[in-house]
Protein backbone atom coordinates (compact mmCIF):
# COMPACT_ATOMS: atom_id res chain seq x y z
CA UNK A 1 0.00 0.00 0.00
CA UNK A 2 1.16 3.52 -0.95
CA UNK A 3 1.77 6.03 2.15
CA UNK A 4 -0.71 8.62 2.24
CA UNK A 5 0.55 12.01 2.14
CA UNK A 6 0.20 14.62 5.10
CA UNK A 7 1.15 18.08 3.69
CA UNK A 8 1.20 20.80 5.73
CA UNK A 9 1.39 24.66 4.51
CA UNK A 10 2.41 26.54 7.60
CA UNK A 11 4.07 29.77 8.07
CA UNK A 12 3.94 32.27 11.86
CA UNK A 13 3.27 34.89 9.34
CA UNK A 14 -0.09 36.10 7.80
CA UNK A 15 -0.79 36.74 4.42
CA UNK A 16 2.37 35.30 2.47
CA UNK A 17 0.30 32.79 0.32
CA UNK A 18 -0.23 29.87 2.62
CA UNK A 19 -4.43 29.24 1.25
CA UNK A 20 -3.04 30.00 -2.62
CA UNK A 21 -0.58 27.18 -2.12
CA UNK A 22 -3.46 25.37 -0.62
CA UNK A 23 -5.65 25.43 -3.12
CA UNK A 24 -3.37 24.56 -5.88
CA UNK A 25 -2.28 21.58 -4.16
CA UNK A 26 -5.53 20.73 -3.10
CA UNK A 27 -6.67 20.95 -6.53
CA UNK A 28 -3.13 19.08 -7.95
CA UNK A 29 -3.94 16.13 -5.79
CA UNK A 30 -7.87 15.91 -6.51
CA UNK A 31 -6.67 15.88 -10.32
CA UNK A 32 -3.75 13.42 -9.86
CA UNK A 33 -5.05 10.91 -7.04
CA UNK A 34 -8.94 11.41 -7.20
CA UNK A 35 -9.42 12.73 -4.04
CA UNK A 36 -8.40 15.38 -1.33
CA UNK A 37 -9.20 16.14 1.92
CA UNK A 38 -8.54 19.74 2.82
CA UNK A 39 -8.26 21.13 6.96
CA UNK A 40 -8.80 24.59 7.35
CA UNK A 41 -7.22 25.45 10.04
CA UNK A 42 -6.97 29.24 9.20
CA UNK A 43 -10.29 30.84 9.86
CA UNK A 44 -9.16 34.17 10.96
CA UNK A 45 -7.01 34.51 7.30
CA UNK A 46 -8.66 34.29 3.92
CA UNK A 47 -9.20 30.34 3.95
CA UNK A 48 -9.06 27.15 2.21
CA UNK A 49 -12.97 26.66 3.15
CA UNK A 50 -14.00 29.65 1.07
CA UNK A 51 -12.00 28.01 -1.93
CA UNK A 52 -12.57 24.21 -2.11
CA UNK A 53 -16.30 24.06 0.20
CA UNK A 54 -16.68 20.41 -0.72
CA UNK A 55 -13.39 18.99 -0.11
CA UNK A 56 -12.33 21.13 3.10
CA UNK A 57 -12.93 20.50 6.85
CA UNK A 58 -12.89 23.11 9.69
CA UNK A 59 -10.35 22.43 12.41
CA UNK A 60 -8.81 24.09 15.06
CA UNK A 61 -6.21 23.23 17.71
CA UNK A 62 -6.77 25.65 20.34
CA UNK A 63 -8.62 22.67 22.51
CA UNK A 64 -7.49 18.98 23.24
CA UNK A 65 -10.47 18.05 21.45
CA UNK A 66 -10.20 20.19 18.49
CA UNK A 67 -6.41 18.32 18.13
CA UNK A 68 -7.60 14.81 18.41
CA UNK A 69 -10.21 15.47 15.96
CA UNK A 70 -7.99 16.49 13.48
CA UNK A 71 -4.91 14.52 14.29
CA UNK A 72 -6.75 10.91 14.51
CA UNK A 73 -7.03 11.71 11.07
CA UNK A 74 -4.49 12.63 9.98
CA UNK A 75 -2.35 9.27 11.26
CA UNK A 76 -4.49 7.04 9.28
CA UNK A 77 -2.76 5.30 6.49
CA UNK A 78 -5.95 5.65 3.92
CA UNK A 79 -4.59 6.39 0.86
CA UNK A 80 -6.74 9.59 1.09
CA UNK A 81 -4.42 12.78 0.44
CA UNK A 82 -4.89 15.35 3.07
CA UNK A 83 -4.10 18.93 2.99
CA UNK A 84 -3.79 21.20 6.26
CA UNK A 85 -3.93 24.90 5.75
CA UNK A 86 -2.35 26.35 9.03
CA UNK A 87 -3.05 29.76 9.65
CA UNK A 88 -0.12 31.59 11.20
CA UNK A 89 -1.81 32.15 14.69
CA UNK A 90 -2.31 28.12 15.28
CA UNK A 91 1.52 27.89 13.74
CA UNK A 92 3.23 27.19 17.54
CA UNK A 93 0.36 25.31 19.22
CA UNK A 94 -0.13 23.07 16.31
CA UNK A 95 3.84 22.23 16.38
CA UNK A 96 4.11 22.25 19.99
CA UNK A 97 1.60 19.00 20.11
CA UNK A 98 3.09 17.29 17.02
CA UNK A 99 6.51 17.66 19.07
CA UNK A 100 5.03 16.12 22.14
CA UNK A 101 2.72 13.59 20.40
CA UNK A 102 5.78 12.51 18.25
CA UNK A 103 3.61 12.75 15.32
CA UNK A 104 6.46 12.28 12.83
CA UNK A 105 7.70 8.78 14.47
CA UNK A 106 4.43 7.69 14.93
CA UNK A 107 3.68 8.48 10.86
CA UNK A 108 6.46 6.66 9.68
CA UNK A 109 5.28 3.75 11.53
CA UNK A 110 2.05 3.63 10.05
CA UNK A 111 3.56 4.56 6.84
CA UNK A 112 1.89 8.12 6.66
CA UNK A 113 3.88 10.69 4.94
CA UNK A 114 4.08 14.07 6.70
CA UNK A 115 5.81 17.22 4.46
CA UNK A 116 5.85 20.20 6.04
CA UNK A 117 5.81 23.00 3.21
CA UNK A 118 7.14 26.07 5.05
CA UNK A 119 5.96 29.33 3.29
CA UNK A 120 9.24 31.69 3.97
CA UNK A 121 9.47 35.45 5.02
CA UNK A 122 12.09 37.15 5.54
CA UNK A 123 11.40 38.04 9.16
CA UNK A 124 12.61 37.29 12.34
CA UNK A 125 9.66 34.95 13.48
CA UNK A 126 9.97 33.08 9.99
CA UNK A 127 13.99 32.70 10.56
CA UNK A 128 12.76 31.77 14.57
CA UNK A 129 10.48 28.98 12.97
CA UNK A 130 12.40 27.72 10.26
CA UNK A 131 15.12 26.80 12.71
CA UNK A 132 12.72 25.36 14.84
CA UNK A 133 11.24 23.49 12.26
CA UNK A 134 15.10 22.50 10.89
CA UNK A 135 15.15 20.73 14.06
CA UNK A 136 12.26 19.15 14.61
CA UNK A 137 11.17 17.57 11.63
CA UNK A 138 13.01 15.40 9.03
CA UNK A 139 15.23 16.62 6.65
CA UNK A 140 12.97 14.78 3.81
CA UNK A 141 9.50 16.23 5.10
CA UNK A 142 10.79 19.62 5.09
CA UNK A 143 10.24 21.81 2.04
CA UNK A 144 10.73 25.85 1.97
CA UNK A 145 8.03 27.79 -0.11
CA UNK A 146 10.15 30.53 -1.70
CA UNK A 147 6.78 32.58 -2.74
CA UNK A 148 8.15 35.03 -5.15
CA UNK A 149 5.13 37.21 -4.82
CA UNK A 150 5.84 37.49 -1.16
CA UNK A 151 9.80 37.57 -1.53
CA UNK A 152 10.61 39.35 -4.51
CA UNK A 153 13.17 36.62 -5.38
CA UNK A 154 14.87 37.63 -2.41
CA UNK A 155 14.75 34.36 -0.38
CA UNK A 156 17.21 34.82 3.20
CA UNK A 157 20.26 32.69 2.95
CA UNK A 158 19.30 31.38 6.13
CA UNK A 159 16.22 29.82 4.92
CA UNK A 160 17.87 28.80 2.20
CA UNK A 161 19.76 25.28 3.59
CA UNK A 162 17.32 22.51 2.45
CA UNK A 163 14.89 21.48 -0.05
CA UNK A 164 13.19 24.17 -1.96
CA UNK A 165 10.08 24.80 -3.85
CA UNK A 166 9.41 28.13 -5.76
CA UNK A 167 6.19 29.51 -6.79
CA UNK A 168 6.85 32.42 -9.37
CA UNK A 169 5.42 35.48 -8.74
CA UNK A 170 1.92 36.62 -11.08
CA UNK A 171 0.97 39.82 -12.54
CA UNK A 172 -1.37 41.53 -10.16
CA UNK A 173 -4.03 41.71 -12.28
CA UNK A 174 -3.53 37.89 -12.45
CA UNK A 175 -3.09 37.61 -9.01
CA UNK A 176 -6.59 39.40 -8.46
CA UNK A 177 -8.31 36.91 -11.28
CA UNK A 178 -7.14 33.97 -9.43
CA UNK A 179 -7.85 35.13 -6.16
CA UNK A 180 -11.87 34.82 -7.03
CA UNK A 181 -13.63 32.36 -5.03
CA UNK A 182 -15.05 30.77 -8.06
CA UNK A 183 -12.09 30.15 -9.68
CA UNK A 184 -10.32 26.90 -10.48
CA UNK A 185 -7.20 26.06 -11.52
CA UNK A 186 -8.28 22.59 -13.07
CA UNK A 187 -10.84 24.03 -14.68
CA UNK A 188 -8.77 26.65 -16.05
CA UNK A 189 -6.47 24.39 -17.63
CA UNK A 190 -9.22 22.22 -18.91
CA UNK A 191 -10.97 25.23 -20.43
CA UNK A 192 -8.61 27.33 -21.62
CA UNK A 193 -7.52 26.88 -25.58
CA UNK A 194 -4.67 29.34 -25.24
CA UNK A 195 -1.69 26.80 -23.61
CA UNK A 196 0.84 29.57 -24.02
CA UNK A 197 -0.90 32.23 -21.85
CA UNK A 198 1.33 33.24 -18.67
CA UNK A 199 -1.76 31.47 -15.77
CA UNK A 200 -1.81 28.33 -17.99
CA UNK A 201 2.05 28.28 -17.79
CA UNK A 202 2.23 29.23 -13.63
CA UNK A 203 -0.07 26.50 -13.12
CA UNK A 204 1.59 23.69 -15.11
CA UNK A 205 4.74 24.46 -13.47
CA UNK A 206 3.57 24.68 -10.03
CA UNK A 207 1.79 21.10 -10.88
CA UNK A 208 4.96 19.70 -12.18
CA UNK A 209 6.76 20.54 -9.04
CA UNK A 210 4.04 18.61 -7.00
CA UNK A 211 4.15 16.02 -9.37
CA UNK A 212 7.74 15.85 -7.90
CA UNK A 213 7.09 16.71 -4.69
CA UNK A 214 5.05 13.16 -5.20
CA UNK A 215 6.57 11.29 -7.10
CA UNK A 216 9.74 11.39 -4.42
CA UNK A 217 7.33 10.13 -1.53
CA UNK A 218 6.94 7.14 -4.04
CA UNK A 219 10.35 6.90 -3.97
CA UNK A 220 10.84 7.22 -0.33
CA UNK A 221 8.28 4.60 -0.05
CA UNK B 1 20.80 -11.06 47.97
CA UNK B 2 19.46 -7.27 47.32
CA UNK B 3 18.02 -6.15 50.62
CA UNK B 4 14.14 -4.99 50.80
CA UNK B 5 12.76 -1.82 49.62
CA UNK B 6 9.64 -0.19 50.62
CA UNK B 7 8.69 2.67 49.04
CA UNK B 8 5.75 5.04 50.34
CA UNK B 9 3.71 7.20 48.54
CA UNK B 10 1.47 9.40 50.23
CA UNK B 11 0.40 12.69 51.55
CA UNK B 12 -2.24 13.48 54.34
CA UNK B 13 -4.04 16.31 52.44
CA UNK B 14 -6.54 14.41 49.73
CA UNK B 15 -6.60 14.94 46.04
CA UNK B 16 -3.06 15.49 45.47
CA UNK B 17 -2.42 12.47 42.90
CA UNK B 18 -1.09 10.23 45.43
CA UNK B 19 -2.56 7.01 43.23
CA UNK B 20 -1.25 8.81 40.34
CA UNK B 21 2.43 8.95 41.31
CA UNK B 22 2.25 5.37 42.41
CA UNK B 23 1.31 4.25 38.89
CA UNK B 24 4.08 5.91 37.28
CA UNK B 25 6.42 4.23 40.23
CA UNK B 26 4.69 0.76 39.14
CA UNK B 27 5.01 1.60 35.57
CA UNK B 28 8.31 2.67 35.90
CA UNK B 29 9.80 -0.51 37.69
CA UNK B 30 7.92 -2.66 35.28
CA UNK B 31 9.57 -0.96 32.11
CA UNK B 32 12.84 -1.33 34.00
CA UNK B 33 12.14 -5.40 34.90
CA UNK B 34 11.81 -4.54 38.94
CA UNK B 35 9.84 -6.99 40.44
CA UNK B 36 7.79 -5.01 42.43
CA UNK B 37 4.35 -5.82 44.29
CA UNK B 38 2.01 -2.84 45.86
CA UNK B 39 -0.35 -2.59 48.69
CA UNK B 40 -3.46 0.11 47.82
CA UNK B 41 -4.76 1.53 51.46
CA UNK B 42 -8.13 2.68 49.73
CA UNK B 43 -9.44 -0.08 51.60
CA UNK B 44 -12.45 -1.10 51.12
CA UNK B 45 -11.98 -0.38 47.44
CA UNK B 46 -8.49 0.25 45.76
CA UNK B 47 -8.24 2.96 42.93
CA UNK B 48 -4.43 1.38 42.51
CA UNK B 49 -5.68 -2.03 42.09
CA UNK B 50 -8.51 -1.02 39.38
CA UNK B 51 -4.79 -0.15 37.54
CA UNK B 52 -2.38 -2.92 38.64
CA UNK B 53 -4.87 -5.30 40.03
CA UNK B 54 -2.22 -8.46 38.89
CA UNK B 55 0.36 -7.17 41.93
CA UNK B 56 -2.08 -5.08 44.07
CA UNK B 57 -3.60 -6.10 47.39
CA UNK B 58 -6.07 -3.81 49.32
CA UNK B 59 -4.93 -3.74 53.17
CA UNK B 60 -6.23 -1.56 55.81
CA UNK B 61 -2.80 0.41 57.34
CA UNK B 62 -4.50 0.82 60.41
CA UNK B 63 -4.81 -3.24 60.61
CA UNK B 64 -2.51 -4.91 62.66
CA UNK B 65 -3.21 -7.79 60.48
CA UNK B 66 -2.83 -6.18 57.14
CA UNK B 67 0.64 -4.12 58.60
CA UNK B 68 1.85 -7.93 59.27
CA UNK B 69 1.20 -9.03 55.69
CA UNK B 70 2.80 -6.05 54.23
CA UNK B 71 5.86 -6.06 56.89
CA UNK B 72 6.36 -9.60 57.60
CA UNK B 73 6.44 -10.75 54.02
CA UNK B 74 9.28 -8.54 53.34
CA UNK B 75 12.03 -10.86 53.34
CA UNK B 76 10.58 -13.02 51.06
CA UNK B 77 12.53 -13.98 47.82
CA UNK B 78 10.53 -11.92 45.20
CA UNK B 79 9.62 -9.32 44.25
CA UNK B 80 11.93 -7.29 46.28
CA UNK B 81 10.14 -3.97 46.20
CA UNK B 82 6.95 -2.81 47.96
CA UNK B 83 5.28 0.27 46.91
CA UNK B 84 3.31 1.13 48.97
CA UNK B 85 0.11 3.73 47.71
CA UNK B 86 -1.33 5.55 51.50
CA UNK B 87 -4.53 6.92 51.36
CA UNK B 88 -5.03 10.82 52.30
CA UNK B 89 -4.97 11.66 55.88
CA UNK B 90 -2.63 8.27 56.70
CA UNK B 91 0.38 9.33 56.42
CA UNK B 92 1.85 10.39 59.69
CA UNK B 93 -0.66 7.69 61.37
CA UNK B 94 0.80 5.12 59.10
CA UNK B 95 4.48 6.52 59.55
CA UNK B 96 4.37 6.70 63.06
CA UNK B 97 3.31 2.99 63.14
CA UNK B 98 6.14 2.04 61.33
CA UNK B 99 8.29 3.75 63.81
CA UNK B 100 6.33 1.95 66.60
CA UNK B 101 6.71 -1.64 64.87
CA UNK B 102 10.28 -0.77 64.82
CA UNK B 103 10.51 -0.79 60.93
CA UNK B 104 12.27 2.90 61.05
CA UNK B 105 15.22 1.85 63.05
CA UNK B 106 15.54 -1.23 60.70
CA UNK B 107 15.90 1.44 58.23
CA UNK B 108 18.04 3.68 59.68
CA UNK B 109 20.70 0.41 60.35
CA UNK B 110 20.52 -0.38 56.67
CA UNK B 111 18.45 -3.37 56.76
CA UNK B 112 15.55 -2.09 54.45
CA UNK B 113 15.51 0.40 51.98
CA UNK B 114 12.97 2.78 52.78
CA UNK B 115 11.83 5.52 50.39
CA UNK B 116 9.12 8.33 50.62
CA UNK B 117 7.33 10.10 48.49
CA UNK B 118 5.96 12.93 49.80
CA UNK B 119 3.45 13.80 47.23
CA UNK B 120 2.66 17.73 47.35
CA UNK B 121 0.00 19.90 46.09
CA UNK B 122 0.30 23.77 45.28
CA UNK B 123 -1.40 24.60 48.48
CA UNK B 124 0.17 25.73 52.03
CA UNK B 125 -1.86 23.15 53.88
CA UNK B 126 -0.04 20.15 51.50
CA UNK B 127 3.56 22.65 51.95
CA UNK B 128 2.68 22.37 55.69
CA UNK B 129 2.73 18.83 56.13
CA UNK B 130 6.44 18.86 55.28
CA UNK B 131 7.68 19.17 58.81
CA UNK B 132 5.82 16.64 60.33
CA UNK B 133 6.72 14.05 58.01
CA UNK B 134 10.06 14.59 58.40
CA UNK B 135 10.32 14.00 61.64
CA UNK B 136 10.35 9.99 60.78
CA UNK B 137 12.61 10.64 57.81
CA UNK B 138 15.85 9.41 59.67
CA UNK B 139 17.43 6.27 57.86
CA UNK B 140 14.92 7.23 54.78
CA UNK B 141 15.08 8.32 51.47
CA UNK B 142 12.58 11.41 51.72
CA UNK B 143 11.24 13.02 48.57
CA UNK B 144 9.30 15.95 48.34
CA UNK B 145 6.98 15.44 45.04
CA UNK B 146 5.49 18.88 43.48
CA UNK B 147 2.76 17.28 41.28
CA UNK B 148 1.68 20.29 39.12
CA UNK B 149 -1.96 18.78 38.96
CA UNK B 150 -3.18 22.20 38.05
CA UNK B 151 -1.45 25.24 36.20
CA UNK B 152 -0.53 26.84 39.74
CA UNK B 153 3.00 27.00 41.15
CA UNK B 154 4.56 25.85 43.98
CA UNK B 155 5.36 29.55 45.11
CA UNK B 156 8.24 29.89 43.63
CA UNK B 157 7.28 33.36 42.77
CA UNK B 158 7.41 34.06 46.57
CA UNK B 159 11.19 32.79 47.63
CA UNK B 160 11.02 33.23 51.36
CA UNK B 161 7.91 30.98 51.27
CA UNK B 162 9.13 28.70 49.01
CA UNK B 163 12.21 28.61 50.78
CA UNK B 164 10.53 27.81 53.79
CA UNK B 165 9.29 25.11 53.15
CA UNK B 166 11.35 22.87 50.73
CA UNK B 167 14.69 24.65 51.61
CA UNK B 168 14.09 23.37 55.23
CA UNK B 169 14.74 19.78 54.77
CA UNK B 170 18.19 19.12 54.43
CA UNK B 171 18.45 16.04 53.32
CA UNK B 172 14.83 15.77 50.71
CA UNK B 173 15.14 15.51 47.47
CA UNK B 174 12.89 17.49 45.24
CA UNK B 175 10.57 15.74 42.10
CA UNK B 176 9.03 17.44 39.56
CA UNK B 177 5.86 16.08 38.37
CA UNK B 178 4.53 18.09 35.06
CA UNK B 179 0.67 18.81 34.37
CA UNK B 180 -0.83 16.18 32.10
CA UNK B 181 -3.74 16.86 30.03
CA UNK B 182 -6.61 16.80 31.18
CA UNK B 183 -8.80 14.82 29.05
CA UNK B 184 -5.43 12.22 28.58
CA UNK B 185 -5.57 11.77 32.02
CA UNK B 186 -9.86 11.40 31.53
CA UNK B 187 -9.02 8.88 29.20
CA UNK B 188 -6.61 6.77 31.39
CA UNK B 189 -9.35 6.78 34.02
CA UNK B 190 -11.48 5.11 31.73
CA UNK B 191 -9.44 3.03 30.13
CA UNK B 192 -8.44 1.79 33.72
CA UNK B 193 -4.91 0.62 32.70
CA UNK B 194 -1.51 1.37 33.77
CA UNK B 195 0.37 4.19 31.59
CA UNK B 196 2.30 1.93 30.15
CA UNK B 197 -0.44 0.16 28.47
CA UNK B 198 -2.05 3.21 27.38
CA UNK B 199 0.33 4.58 25.45
CA UNK B 200 1.11 0.48 23.72
CA UNK B 201 -2.58 0.80 22.94
CA UNK B 202 -3.59 -1.61 24.46
CA UNK B 203 -6.78 -2.94 26.98
CA UNK B 204 -7.00 -4.49 30.32
CA UNK B 205 -6.28 -8.06 28.67
CA UNK B 206 -3.68 -6.81 26.14
CA UNK B 207 -6.00 -6.58 23.55
CA UNK B 208 -5.80 -3.86 20.90
CA UNK B 209 -7.66 -0.88 21.80
CA UNK B 210 -8.70 2.50 19.80
CA UNK B 211 -7.30 5.20 22.02
CA UNK B 212 -6.56 8.38 20.53
CA UNK B 213 -3.32 9.04 18.95
CA UNK B 214 -3.15 12.00 20.33
CA UNK B 215 -3.86 11.51 24.22
CA UNK B 216 -1.27 8.24 23.97
CA UNK B 217 1.30 10.88 22.76
CA UNK B 218 0.12 13.27 25.28
CA UNK B 219 0.97 10.49 28.31
CA UNK B 220 3.56 8.85 26.36
CA UNK B 221 5.19 12.76 26.57
CA UNK B 222 4.27 13.10 30.11
CA UNK B 223 5.49 9.70 31.23
CA UNK B 224 8.47 10.32 29.34
CA UNK B 225 9.12 13.53 31.62
CA UNK B 226 8.14 12.01 34.75
CA UNK B 227 10.60 8.88 34.30
CA UNK B 228 13.66 11.16 33.37
CA UNK B 229 12.97 12.61 37.23
CA UNK B 230 12.86 8.76 38.40
CA UNK B 231 15.81 8.14 36.43
CA UNK B 232 17.47 11.97 37.72
CA UNK B 233 17.31 10.33 41.07
CA UNK B 234 18.69 7.28 40.58
CA UNK B 235 15.42 4.76 41.66
CA UNK B 236 16.45 2.18 40.42
CA UNK B 237 19.86 2.55 42.39
CA UNK B 238 17.70 3.19 45.37
CA UNK B 239 15.83 0.31 45.29
CA UNK B 240 19.31 -1.90 44.48
CA UNK B 241 18.50 -3.05 41.07
CA UNK B 242 20.52 -1.90 38.11
CA UNK B 243 18.40 -0.30 35.03
CA UNK B 244 18.87 -3.04 32.35
CA UNK B 245 18.40 -1.44 28.97
CA UNK B 246 18.74 -3.94 26.66
CA UNK B 247 15.36 -6.33 28.66
CA UNK B 248 13.97 -2.44 28.82
CA UNK B 249 12.99 -3.82 24.95
CA UNK B 250 12.04 -6.77 25.78
CA UNK B 251 9.66 -9.25 24.48
CA UNK B 252 6.74 -6.53 24.29
CA UNK B 253 7.90 -5.57 21.40
CA UNK B 254 9.65 -2.25 22.57
CA UNK B 255 6.34 -1.49 24.22
CA UNK B 256 8.12 -0.46 27.31
CA UNK B 257 10.23 1.71 25.80
CA UNK B 258 7.73 3.52 24.30
CA UNK B 259 7.33 5.85 26.67
CA UNK B 260 11.34 6.76 27.28
CA UNK B 261 12.11 10.15 25.99
CA UNK B 262 13.14 9.70 22.07
CA UNK B 263 11.45 6.33 22.12
CA UNK B 264 8.28 6.46 20.45
CA UNK B 265 7.13 3.18 18.54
Amino acid sequence: MRRTPVYIICSPRPLVGKTLIARLLCEFLLLQRGGVVGFDVNLKEPSLLDFLPRVTETADVDNTFGKMQLMDRLILNDDIAKVIDLGFHAFDEFFTMVGEIGFFKEAARRGVAPVVLFVADSDRASARAYAMLQSSVPARAFITIDNEYVLRGELPDALSRGRLLNIAALPVFLKTYIDRVSFSFTDYLRHEKDTSTELHQWIRDNYFSFRELELGLLLQG
Amino acid sequence: MAKPAVIVVGADKGGVGKTTVSRTVLDYFNANNVPTRAFDTESPRGTLKRFHPDITEIVDMTATADQMRIFDTLNNDVPSVTVIDVRAGLLSPALASLRDIGFLDAAKSGQITFAVFHILGPSIASLDEIAETANFMQGAKYFLVKNFINNTSFFEWDQSTYNSYFHRIKDATEITIPKLNEMAFEQVEVASVPFLKFVANKGTKDENANYSFVLRGYVRHWLANVWSEFDRIKLTDIVGKEKDKDKEKDKTGGEKAAARPGGEK
